[in-house]
């Protein structure tokens, strides 16, 4: 099966400066797409390319096989969009907008505004003009023109920012609901890791425009090192004891850590015993998604400026 | 493309701003007949009119012959003077003989400009607000072309001037009826053109009038529509049509007294009341020429709009 979206060596150039780079990756329906990468890495850039709001330098961008350069009109119609900040015209009310948003895509009626504004939770605002909205209630109201029209692709650029936990979570739920019930394609991006590990089912990273890894988060997560931590005394003879059966190792917080699989542990206990070195305790320290991100964007930095 | 349209006046109307300027133009309007009602209380209609207009009449005349390098502009104006009255002495037409609803309507014309100022802050902004609110981002990510978006805008920019029109036309039809009442007998409104006097109808005539000076106020309009699509700034749309609504006519007429190329100044050719009344700004110019002046600027500006709206990445 070929994604529903499809970028295809995706580039942009501004002024002469490579902003995109040749990105390419599919996504594909009901799952949940994470878009991570640190500020200034191009999400937003590549996300405006996907909606049409700029133009594509060199490659393509297809939705459910539509060229969204093409074939705008029939492309843009599968999607729904925030882009940044879900700006809204603040005079009017929440209803008023969603009115608006709807004479502009053919086939929504007043019955399917009113589905929207409950799924999202809205009912008893709807009515106030958008400027005395608070920053959550924007991004519901936001998530709510985005799915007016039925979409089959949900973009969402940074969509918690702004979201109290509950709110977070609400949204974690909906859009589960969503891609687990209707079908959609959903894409985030974001830079909190936490967020995505939870609501994602695949990840991008992206780095200066570029394309590091496409992985599932669960294959991501086990990328994970893992590293031991030995609590032993005297942590000096240990550590030469460990590094002469060539394991790399330093001293840590805690006595000694070192980086090794699971099925190594007994045999190191037993070396470290046999040389009259008191083992206190043996702890394994996962690495946090969010040490993962930094190594993987860090170790990438590195290798682009060897 | 309804839809569109009623999208664009739906954010007209919600915005306070719109009720403030028709509220203006109510107001000015009603002023400018307290204004002139309460003048022309005094004023009775003088018996010795023609006794009046024959002494103005022998001074300008002597004024003409001794200023033989006065500037055409006076000349001009000095001529027609002499013309219209030495008409009003032949037919017994007194000057500011009775001021009643039509007369109001005629001085209230001069309000044109100040709903064409209106016009302009509509047009200057409808394109470029959405960028500043951020909406643009909204906006073009529907099934829906940015060609067609524009142009719901702009023919929302031309709706919004008629209706500004209309309104001025309707107040000041009420306000003069209310205020100086129909007149007894029928004035009728005298023009000028080509060295002869003719009487019209002052209904006809003033319709005339609004017709052809809502031309200047829609060439205005559709600048500032294109300034605003093509640099996405209000402010700089507003300003600059402003400024060459008021500047614009009198450079231009400073121009023509040097050179001739000044017929193909826009604002030489806004003013088509020229071909009806007194004379063409620079000797040739014809009605013709400057409807196809109109038109081309006209064609400039929209491909102008078009051409970089459709283009341009938005990264508002
Ligand atoms: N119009 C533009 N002209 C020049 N450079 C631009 C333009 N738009 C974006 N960039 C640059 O492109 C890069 C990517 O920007 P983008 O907004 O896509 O980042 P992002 O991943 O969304 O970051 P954030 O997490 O902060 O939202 C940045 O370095 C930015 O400076
Ligand atoms: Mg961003």
């Amino acid at each position: 099966m070929t994604g529903i979206v499809q970028l295809q060596n995706v580039t942009k150039t501004i002024k002469g400066k490579t902003i995109i780079d040749s990105l390419s990756f599919e996504v594909n329906k009901g799952e949940v797409f994470g878009f991570l990468g640190p500020n200034g890495a191009g999400k937003t850039t590549t996300i405006r390319m996907m909606v049409g709001l700029i133009g594509i330098t060199s490659g393509d961008i297809k939705i459910g096989g539509n060229s969204i350069q093409s074939n705008f009109e029939q492309a843009v119609s599968r999607i729904g969009a925030i882009v940044e900040n879900p700006e809204m015209y603040k005079f009017l009310t929440g209803y008023e907008n969603l009115i608006h948003f709807a004479r502009l895509s053919n086939k929504v009626d007043k019955q399917k505004i009113d589905e929207v504004v409950k799924l999202v939770n809205l009912s008893d605002r709807i009515h106030d003009k958008v400027k005395n909205y608070s920053l959550g209630m924007r991004q519901r109201l936001g998530v709510a023109q985005a799915l007016l029209h039925d979409p089959e692709v949900l973009i969402l650029d940074e969509p918690t920012n702004g979201l109290d936990p509950a709110g977070i979570r609400e949204m974690r739920d909906h859009l589960k609901m969503l891609t687990r019930e209707k079908g959609l394609a959903v894409i985030v991006s974001s830079h909190l890791l936490s967020e995505m590990e939870m609501m994602c089912d695949r990840i991008a990273i992206l780095q200066k425009g570029k394309l590091v890894d496409v992985q599932t988060i669960q294959d991501f997560k086990n990328g994970v090192d893992h590293v031991v931590e030995f609590n032993v005394v005297p942590v000096d003879k240990a550590l030469v004891i460990i590094q002469a059966l060539g394991i790399p190792a330093r001293k840590g917080e805690a006595g000694l850590t070192c980086k090794i699989n699971k099925e190594d542990i007994p045999s190191i206990v037993k070396s470290l015993t046999t040389e009259n070195i008191n083992v206190y305790g043996i702890k394994e320290v996962t690495k946090s998604l969010e040490e993962r991100f930094l190594e993987v964007t860090e170790e990438r930095e590195v290798s682009l400026y060897a | 493309m309804l839809k569109l349209l009623q999208n664009e006046w739906m954010k007209i109307i919600k915005r306070p701003g719109t009720f403030v300027m028709m509220g203006l133009l109510l107001v000015t309007v009603v002023l400018m007949g307290g204004i002139i009602k309460y003048q022309s209380q005094d004023e009775k209609p003088n018996p010795n009119w023609k006794l009046e207009i024959q002494t103005t009449i022998a001074e300008q005349k002597q004024n003409l012959v001794q200023m033989e390098n006065v500037p055409k502009g006076q000349r001009e104006y000095l001529e027609k003077s002499i013309a219209i009255n030495e008409y009003r002495l032949e037919h017994n037409l007194a000057p500011n003989g009775e001021y009643a609803i039509w007369s109001f309507v005629q001085d209230a014309s001069s309000l044109i400009q100040l709903a064409g100022l209106f016009t302009i802050i509509v047009a200057a902004g409808i394109v470029a607000s959405e960028f500043n609110w951020g909406t643009i981002k909204l906006l073009l990510i529907r099934p829906t072309s940015r060609s067609k978006i524009l142009l719901a805008k702009y023919t929302t920019v031309i709706s919004f001037a008629l209706l500004m029109l209309t309104l001025l036309f309707g107040f000041s039809t009420l306000v003069g009826w209310i205020a100086f009442g129909m007149p007894e007998q029928s004035t009728p409104y005298l023009n000028y053109f080509a060295g002869k006097v003719t009487e019209e109808s002052m209904v006809f005539h003033l319709i005339k009038f609004h017709g052809l000076s809502s031309i200047s106020m829609i060439m205005l309009s559709t600048m500032a529509f294109m300034i605003s699509a093509v640099f996405r700034n209000s402010s700089l749309a507003i300003g600059l049509s402003i400024f060459l609504m008021f500047t614009g006519a009198q450079f231009t007429n400073l121009i023509a007294i040097k050179f001739d190329w000044a017929k193909y100044i826009l604002f030489a050719n806004t003013d088509l009341m020229q071909y009806f009344e007194g004379m063409p700004l620079v000797e040739g110019m014809t009605l013709p020429f400057s409807v196809s002046m109109l038109v081309v600027y006209f064609v400039l500006f929209h491909s102008l709009a078009f051409f970089v709206f459709r283009k341009r990445d938005v990264a508002a």
